[in-house]
């Protein structure tokens, strides 16, 4: 009688909610279906920030970033809808072509980046900010022909700076990772021999070329760490110093740890901020072949850009979609995910700088929004891209946020000899944002704004101010209020919209269900003790 | 009438429709256990042959894992696996037999009952907790002790550490983070309160005459555990610790979270690099191509196989021993 | 050693812990700890693991010298041990401990904020503060596999744990050593298993089912086996005397021998289930990720507990570990409530009066 007693009641709140939470579910989906996809994490933060603002438009697009390999190789495998991977299918690593996959996909651009070099020094018990190298001295520390900090050749470059005899770790990816590929492919596209040489010690054949995994060889010291998270993460723990690593500029930011300055060809030490890249990427080829590869990049012209404000490891990232219906991927899908690329495109853009990103120029964006079209089921729009508010877009179509880059500090050029040591957090704001205040060297040494919180370089694009100021990291000025507070506006309408949801009601009341849900587990959860207690009771 | 008494009964079962259908269900039941289990097996050997086929033999010899281009093997991270587990046993083994004789032998017996409860409700923390308690907190506190034994006893190989000058202060930290050794520390703890739990198990059976006639004979109280509880429980120790191999060598998170890979046999334990056969699965799976997934399911068809071993070993000691017999 | 004419030999004190004891651990601990201390001021020596270690060693030497004064060597022996036994429990209930409460120590920034149990994460990213995101999605995910994961295991492995007991032969030999040797699966492998043939092969999204069905791999053969011993423990005599008042086999399975192993059996499955809901590896695998709610396990990706803890440990940011540890806090809270759960059903001392009266309403009914 007990037994069967408690078994109908067990069953009954099993029903109840198993019904509840499938009948809550349905409440949930709104017009858009949610789209899944994988990938870069170079990217993810972006692609985070663009996820959480579509939300208000009842769009549901979960990413999970697991490497650029995982998410060409998910998206080959039909496991995700999308994906996005700095480099493109096709791509020869080592040995191994990287297959297409056998379903119809096109490129659309994701957003611009620079992958900077982070790292943890102290000298003096204080952190250090103002590392230049060059080239060809980043590509050694990364193979270890540089071992340690106080290497004459990084001494050179860093006159009048006491660099510690610490050992050089440097912290690599043990995933498959477009920012290993895209690392590994200027190492090897600029200093070749050195590279090679070290690919063969790691066992690899040569000619390396690029590779998404990272060969280490053992007993160098290297460390390997999963994800941009991962390798960023382990750099700016306290305790590791004498780390660096690559990773896209926003980790930097995020973190609040420096980043290298990088020689350019035209002699010039610097950093990777959303004008920097976006002049580097004036040099950028571009594939316009129709075919699998149209869109991609090619990254030579980058590299040994002559403009003094390019930084050298420049590039794009893409979004990968499929452009016809296959597997678990349907139209309704496409709907969603191609609206989700109309918004990242247009208003999206707008935040990339703030991000530690660089906005896409309007070439792309438009060769993109064109893109979008292929995704089946989109509804089609004609996006005027005047109206995006991207701080690259001009009147004439050149690119305004290269235009108005402002130009390295004299102290940045090679062989400055100056004093030029500034110690503390946020050295670097003075010096590149200073375009304005003719290169002022010490002049960020006041913002008090941690390590990577470098470039308050106002662009001249407007867009850029602010989010310095709120004590230092990008914080959260992102969707909250007073994302934009000294801005031009634009961005306020996508602040105010954000922390708005559409609906209030329709959420409070999905709220309301979790809540009952939640009762009912819980009562699920007691009422077998309880009922066991109360018949204890009753037979004693 | 008496010689029909003399004959058995003829006994005949009728099995009534409910019945049948019960045994129809139960056979079914298990057979479709049986199909599941032997798909697994069948479907990894399956999936295995196809990288095997590629490298034959060299796949055990083979400590590189690059399975696109041809080259890979299992050689660095089966040791890397082997050497984290036999790290946690060797954490686990002693501290879970001390706890397991004070619970059975030692603990007064108000507490004892509530000791037995706390051992088998830690053996229910999820590893990744272990994972990031081993990552947040045991990483910071083991470096100094790491580099202490590296400058003291780095004649022993396996305590000596590459890149780093003993005489240098500035010897970066990172060179004993990551280690195996702070992996298999994690990983101890993680199965001391399983092992502890079946040790004690077997102790508390080790019989109370045996025990009296001891004590009787004037032997102290470790006289007593030593002669009595120790030799009666033996295999169970035994067991008790090839079931912790066991889990140890199956652990993926914490193990994940706090290593740095490597592809190469390591055996420097206190030096920045480790590996493991179910980490490199959980960080390889997704960007697996064919190959590369074959090649995985191999790995972990080899890993499954050791552990497999390890358990059988363990029951087939437990079963032949003297506490086994009883349980 | 003990000569009969000594009259007032003490008596063996066999428990308990004696004043001595007591003054020598004091007495040795505190000289082990000074002497350490002073090697420390003397060598090259820092951090407190490596302070704690010496001074340990220390202790264990000099509590032996202090007792050797005035025991013999079987009585050193076991004073030793018995310290050295102690210890040993001390430092496991001590770390495991800790690690529990550092674990809700850390976890306790996130914890006090309520969105943090109401709220999902699609709203919040990586550098919004903790009042704004939470984890019901990965409460919600991680209920709705585990109950999948039961409702799979629950029936399979306890029929065929009655199989194992009740028609034996060669061929339920032969699925108990396959079940036996499937504890041993890795789950990483389960893992792996389900992501290479349901995923990959098959084309089931990367979903709550998957990773129930994962989660049922691994827990399966765990629950068997736990079940299948309850099971052999029911005593011969019951269930011939059902047998010999005409049950049929049906009858006496579900009336004698499940109600008599009822207690044995919730705790099997509790404990599978908390293997189950802890393990992240095989949902690493076959989940997918996301930060937004999803209740439907059949489509799309469904985040549990233990996949959310390593995701937000992975990033670098405070306040996403802070979230970490509140989700270990939260999940270890989970799996206490159910070992609570399978202790109250366990110590059930009810189940033979149950038994008596299953057994009357049999025979009842046979009689009528």
């Amino acid at each position: 009688m007990n037994v069967k007693l408690r078994m109908r009641v067990l069953s009954g709140l099993l029903t109840a909610v198993v019904v509840f939470g499938f009948s809550s579910s349905a409440a949930w989906a709104a017009d858009y279906v949610p789209v899944n996809g994988a990938g870069s994490s170079w990217s993810a933060n972006a692609i985070d920030q663009w996820r959480r603002n579509v939300v208000q438009y009842g769009m549901r697009v979960n990413y999970a970033s697991t490497g650029s390999s995982d998410g060409r190789n998910q998206f080959k495998a039909g496991t995700v809808d999308f994906a996005s991977s700095e480099i493109p299918y096709g791509l020869k690593d080592g040995t191994v072509v990287d297959a297409l996959p056998s379903r119809a996909f096109a490129y659309i651009p994701l957003v611009a980046g620079g992958t900077a070099l982070m790292y943890n020094l102290k000298i003096g018990g204080k952190r250090f900010t103002n590392l230049k190298m060059s080239g060809e001295t980043l590509t050694k520390v990364f193979t270890g022909v540089i071992a340690f900090w106080d290497d004459p050749q990084i001494a050179e470059e860093n006159p009048g700076v006491s660099l510690p005899k610490r050992k050089i770790v440097p912290v690599v990816r043990s995933d498959g990772s477009g920012s290993t590929a895209q690392f590994t492919s200027w190492m090897a596209d600029e200093h070749t021999k050195i590279w090679d040489d070290y690919c063969k010690l790691a066992g690899r054949s040569i000619p390396c070329g690029l590779t998404s995994n990272y060969p280490v060889v053992s007993g160098k010291g290297y460390v390997s760490q999963p994800g941009s998270q991962g390798v960023s993460g382990y750099v700016s723990q306290n305790a590791n110093e004498g780390t660096i690593t690559y990773v896209e500029y926003s980790y930097a930011l995020k973190t609040g740890f420096p980043v290298v300055k990088l020689l350019n060809d035209s002699n010039h030490y610097v950093l990777p901020t959303a004008s920097n890249v976006a002049v580097a990427l004036l040099e950028a080829k571009i594939d316009k072949r129709p075919g699998n590869s149209y869109l991609t990049q090619i990254l030579t012209g980058v590299y040994d850009s002559k403009d003094p404000r390019s930084y050298p490891l420049s590039s794009y990232s893409y979004l990968i979609v499929p452009t016809a219906v296959s597997g678990s991927f349907t139209a309704a899908k496409g709907a969603t995910l191609g609206d989700f690329a109309y918004y990242y495109l247009c208003e999206g853009q707008q935040q990339a700088e703030v991000l530690g990103y660089s906005p896409l120029p309007i070439n792309l964006v438009k060769a993109g929004l064109e893109q979008v079209k292929k995704i089946p089921g989109v509804s089609a729009k004609d996006k005027d891209v005047a109206k995006c508010n991207n701080p690259t877009f001009s009147a004439d179509g050149t690119n305004l946020l290269a235009k108005n880059a402002p130009m390295p500090p004299a102290a940045d050029k090679l062989g400055y000899t100056g004093t030029d040591t500034g110690a503390g957090g946020g050295t670097d704001s003075g010096n590149t944002g200073g375009g304005t205040d003719n290169g002022n060297t010490g002049g960020g040494t006041d913002s008090g704004n941690t390590g990577g919180g470098t470039d308050n370089g106002n662009t001249g694009g407007g867009n850029t101010g602010g989010w310095v100021d709120n004590g230092g990291v990008v914080d959260n000025g992102i969707v909250g209020p007073g994302f934009c507070d000294n801005d031009t506006g634009i961005c306020q309408a996508v602040s105010a919209e954000a922390i708005n949801p559409p609906d209030p009601s329709g959420r409070t009341f999905a709220q309301v269900q979790i809540i009952l849900l939640i009762v009912l587990f819980m009562s699920l959860l007691l009422a077998v003790p309880v009922l066991s207690v109360m018949r204890r009771a009753k037979q004693n | 009438m008496a010689a029909d008494t003399q004959k058995p009964r003829q006994l005949k079962y009728v099995w009534d429709f409910q019945d049948q259908v019960f045994r129809g269900i139960m056979r079914s039941a298990g057979s479709s256990v049986l199909i599941i289990m032997a798909l697994v097996g069948l479907f990894l050997t399956l999936r295995a042959t196809e990288a095997l086929g590629t490298v034959g033999f060299g796949f055990f010899t083979t400590q590189a894992w690059e399975p696109d281009s041809g080259n890979f093997g299992i050689a660095a991270v089966i040791a890397g696996t082997v050497i984290i587990a036999l790290i946690a046993i060797f954490v686990a083994v002693p501290f879970s037999l001390g706890t397991a004789l004070y619970i059975s032998e030692y603990a007064p017996r108000r507490i004892k009952r509530m000791l037995i409860t706390m051992v088998d409700l830690m053996a229910a923390i999820p590893s990744v907790v272990f994972g990031l308690w081993g990552f947040f907190f045991l990483q910071n506190e083991v470096t100094p002790v790491a580099k202490w034994l590296s400058q003291n006893f780095s004649w022993i190989p396996f305590l000596s550490v590459q890149g780093s000058d003993p005489s240098d202060p500035l010897t970066p930290n990172t060179v004993f983070t990551s280690s195996s050794l702070i992996a298999g520390i994690v990983v101890g703890l993680m199965i001391t309160p399983i092992v502890t739990s079946v040790m004690r198990e077997v102790f508390s059976q080790a019989p109370i005459g045996e025990r009296e006639a001891a004590l009787g004979l004037g032997s102290t109280r470790w006289g007593m555990v030593r002669n009595v509880v120790l030799s009666f429980g033996k295999g169970g120790i035994i067991g008790a610790t090839m079931l912790g191999l066991g889990r140890a060598l199956g652990e993926t998170i914490a193990v994940y979270m706090i290593i740095s890979p490597v592809f190469v046999v390591q055996p420097r334990i206190l030096e920045n690099g480790a590996n493991s056969v179910s980490s490199l699965i959980a960080l390889r799976y997704g960007e697996a191509t064919q190959m590369g997934m074959s090649a995985l399911m191999a790995a972990g068809l080899a890993l499954f196989i050791m552990t497999l071993i390890v358990n059988f070993a363990a029951s087939s000691i437990v079963a032949r021993s003297r506490s086994g017999a009883s349980s | 050693m003990t000569s009969p004419n000594m009259a007032e030999e003490q008596k063996r004190q066999l428990h308990g812990i004696r004043i001595r004891d007591l003054l020598t651990t004091v007495t040795a601990a505190a000289s082990a700890i000074a002497s350490t201390g002073f090697l420390f001021s003397i060598a090259p020596l820092n951090g407190p693991l490596t302070f704690v270690l010496i001074a340990y060693v220390l202790f264990i030497v000099f509590f032996a010298l202090i007792t050797a004064i005035d025991d013999d060597r079987e009585g050193v022996k076991d004073r030793v041990a018995s310290v050295v036994i102690r210890s040993a429990a001390v430092v496991i209930f001590s770390a495991l401990v800790f690690i529990v409460v550092f674990t809700i120590s850390r976890g306790f920034e996130a914890l006090p904020y309520l969105n943090f149990f109401t709220e999902d994460m699609s709203l919040a990213g990586p550098l919004d503060p903790l009042s704004s995101g939470g984890i019901l999605h990965s409460i919600m995910g991680s209920l709705i596999q585990i109950a999948i994961a039961l409702a799979i295991t629950i029936p399979l492995g306890l029929i065929t744990a009655v199989f194992l007991n009740e028609i034996p032969g060669k061929y339920s030999r032969f699925v108990r050593t396959m079940v036996e040797a499937m504890t041993a699966l890795p789950s990483i492998v389960a893992g792996l298993f389900i992501y290479a043939t349901a995923i990959l092969l098959l084309g089931v999204q990367k979903s709550g089912f998957a990773a129930a069905l994962a989660i049922s791999v691994m827990m399966l053969p765990i629950m068997i086996r736990a079940s299948d011993v309850v099971l052999r423990i029911v005593p011969g005599t019951l269930k011939e005397a059902s047998l010999g008042l005409g049950a049929g086999a049906w009858r006496t399975a579900w009336m004698v021998t499940l109600p008599t192993a009822r207690s044995g059996l919730t705790t099997a499955i509790i404990l599978a289930t908390a293997r189950g809901i802890g393990e992240t590896s095989p949902v690493l695998l076959t989940s997918g990720f996301t930060a937004s709610m999803n209740l439907d396990p059949t489509n799309g990706p469904m985040v549990s507990l233990p996949l959310a803890i390593f995701q937000f440990v992975k990033s670098p940011e405070p306040t996403m570990i802070a979230r970490g540890f509140g989700t270990a806090a939260v999940l270890m809270f989970l799996v206490l409530i159910l070992f609570m759960l399978a202790r109250i059903l366990g110590s059930d001392k009810n189940v033979f009066g149950n038994l008596v009266k299953n057994i009357k309403k049999l025979t009842k009914k046979k009689v009528a």
